[in-house]
């Protein structure tokens, strides 16, 4: 098998549609959406609760069947795929991830090398390499041997990360990797994973918060009601009637002198 | 990382011992936990020990040594009828559904996701017994225990998922409903038991109890033929098992197919508990106890459940026995001794929150 790492993969979605609900009562979330994520880059998706934005994560990573359309990884319809072969190549990973109590980073980190082995084929040089190779990524090599629960809210996203990276897939799907985490352990992890999009992986996340979206994200997904409403670079799709259509927001936009990313200032709620 | 390094080089995780080599051309790795490994064998001696004892005491006491001599035969006449004939069956009965109770309990807690979700609390040992009873008493039902408790499992088993609506709740709607199923099924045992003559009833009796004494050979023939090749695929979904710990949707992105693997292990754990109520009766506690022990002893990195099946053997015989000495000649029923045991510990979990979830 070839170095998962260094191919490109694509992932798109074409006129999926999602639903929750049972029989008649099945209502639809997303319907005939369309996306393509670019690959190498990191993509936010973004809108108001309940826009369905978390559905699509959920549906890009086959967690959630389409009731119709279908979701494509490198061209094939990932409901073909077998679920193995999907999982050396896109990781996954979800909201607010629990690990059962007393693993260790370096463990829970191993965990990322299953889709790679065998029931007899458990732990080779090359499985040491990758996990070693994925503590570093993440900085943890320090913390390797500690257990996952003593470590602060952004050690153990980055230990999350980490198990993906040791997945070694060229696609990462995250679902609000900062949710619940202070600014100095969200930049951390931000700048981990535009780390990872340097190395050429494509990243595609759920972000509730649009300032954070328009800093670390290549490609901005608007969402609202099940339908994009605007997609492309952070400083080209978000302007003023944008963030009041998503959020009913009004506000001043400026440019960050840094980066160079919009900046939202003044805001108010409309009435 | 500290490491050791095996003999082709490669150097194990702290904590596992890796075996690795070359068969047939093919490459091969096995990683073994040595903190399982090491709580495997203890309870394995335990196991044996505890053996040794059941077949030694008694009305009638033998030396360990006689026990062992009865055992393979070459002992006085005397002492290998009772060991053979009286006691190894008895013994054989208390190990083997002690191991299924408990393996069933692993899985059933590991599936979801909760310390508490036993067979014998979601009311899983009661369908069974009724309806074993009902095939005792006689209520027209051609059926021997064994196949009448498997239908009583799956019954009880579909009822309970039917109200609690969802397979993998984590929550405690799944453990209520299931308490609810137990409870109408043991009203329906009690109601069967009372519509009976005495002497049925009586015959009946010890499958409301839970005891090894009334043991039908012909339950403990299914159960043993049940729990080989179930021990064999809970081995096979292990490392599944370990990873449907975290959440479906992290067993999912690491490329297993959860909810196959969650129905598996479930109907598997409710078959191995069905056919152990077919033999003793609801001893439903040791699937509480047996896992919770095992993960005391075993390591966190995976599910122990070779552990939880010798734990299980361990305190069936354990309970046996002490249930045949406490009062003898007076004998308490197994089921009443791992009562008197698994009550506090279950009061324990229930109290200790981080205790609820594995």
């Amino acid at each position: 098998m070839s170095e998962a790492n260094d191919t490109v993969s694509t992932l798109a979605a074409s006129r999926l549609t999602l639903g929750y609900g049972r029989g008649r009562a099945r209502r639809p979330v997303i319907a005939g959406l369309d996306l393509s994520l670019p690959p190498g880059r990191v993509t936010a998706i973004v809108g108001p609760n309940g826009c369905g934005k978390s559905t699509l994560l959920a549906g890009l990573a086959r967690l959630h069947a389409p009731d119709g359309g279908a979701v494509l990884l490198d061209g094939h319809d990932i409901r073909r795929l077998p679920v193995r072969e999907m999982a050396r190549r896109l990781a996954l990973l979800p909201q607010e991830a629990q690990a059962p109590e007393g693993l260790t980073v370096a463990e829970l980190i191993r965990f990322g090398r299953q889709p790679h082995q065998r029931l007899f084929q458990q732990w080779s040089a090359r499985d040491r390499r990758i996990v070693d190779e994925a503590l570093t990524a993440a900085d943890l090599h320090e913390l390797a041997d500690r257990p996952l629960e003593a470590m602060s809210g952004g050690q153990r996203q980055r230990a999350w990360i980490a198990m993906a990276i040791a997945q070694q897939t060229p696609l990462l799907l995250l679902d609000e990797p900062t949710a619940a985490l202070d600014l100095g352990h969200q930049l951390e992890v931000f700048e981990l994973l535009r780390g990872l999009a340097a190395t050429g992986k494509t990243l595609a996340m759920v972000v509730h918060d649009l300032a954070s979206a328009c800093r670390f994200a290549d490609y901005l997904v608007a969402m609202k009601e099940g339908a994009i409403v605007a997609a492309g670079a952070p400083r080209e799709v978000v302007t003023q009637q944008l963030v009041r259509d998503l959020y009913g927001v009004e506000c001043t936009l400026l440019e960050d002198p840094i980066t160079g990313s919009p900046v939202l200032t003044g805001l108010r709620a409309l009435k | 990382m500290t490491c050791s390094a095996d003999r082709d080089g490669v150097p194990a995780p702290a904590g596992f011992r890796r075996l690795g080599g070359v068969v047939c051309g093919r490459e091969y790795s096995l990683l073994i936990d040595r903190r399982a490994a090491l709580a495997n064998l203890l309870l394995l001696a335990a196991v044996l020990l505890v053996a040794v004892l059941a077949l030694s005491l008694c009305s009638i006491t033998l030396s360990p040594r006689q026990a062992l001599a009865g055992l393979f035969g070459t002992g006085e006449a005397i002492h290998v009828f009772v060991v053979q004939e009286l006691r190894l069956v008895r013994l054989m009965a208390g190990l083997a559904t002690g191991a299924a109770f408990s393996l069933a309990g692993c899985l059933m807690q590991t599936v979801a996701r909760n310390r508490l979700a036993t067979p014998g609390i979601i009311g899983i040992d009661n369908g069974a017994t009724a309806f074993a009873v009902a095939s005792v008493v006689g209520l027209g039902v051609g059926l021997a225990p064994p196949p009448m408790a498997l239908a009583g499992a799956a019954t009880a088993t579909v009822v309970t998922f039917a109200l609690a609506c969802d397979v993998g709740t984590r929550g405690y709607r799944f453990i209520v409903a299931g308490i609810g199923v137990g409870a109408v099924f043991g009203a329906l045992t009690q109601l069967l038991m009372m519509r009976v003559a005495i002497d049925v009833a009586n015959a009946a009796y010890p499958w409301t109890v839970g005891s090894l004494n009334a043991r039908n050979s012909e339950a403990l023939r299914w159960l043993l033929i049940g729990l080989l090749p179930g021990f064999a695929v809970a081995l096979r979904l292990a490392r599944a098992l370990t990873i449907l710990r975290f959440s479906d949707a992290i067993a999912r992105g690491l490329g297993y197919r959860a909810s196959a693997c969650r129905h598996a292990a479930l109907a598997l754990s409710v078959t191995l508990t069905a056919l152990a109520v077919a033999v003793a009766g609801p001893v439903g506690l040791v699937a509480l106890i047996g896992p919770e022990m095992a993960r005391r002893l075993s390591s966190p990195r995976g599910v122990p459940l070779t552990a939880a099946m010798l734990a299980g053997a361990l305190l069936m015989t354990l309970a046996d026995l002490v249930g045949r000495l406490l009062l003898a000649p007076i004998e308490v029923p197994v089921g009443i001794v791992t009562a008197i045991v698994g009550a506090p510990l279950l009061l324990w979990m229930l109290l200790r929150p981080e205790a609820r979830l594995t």
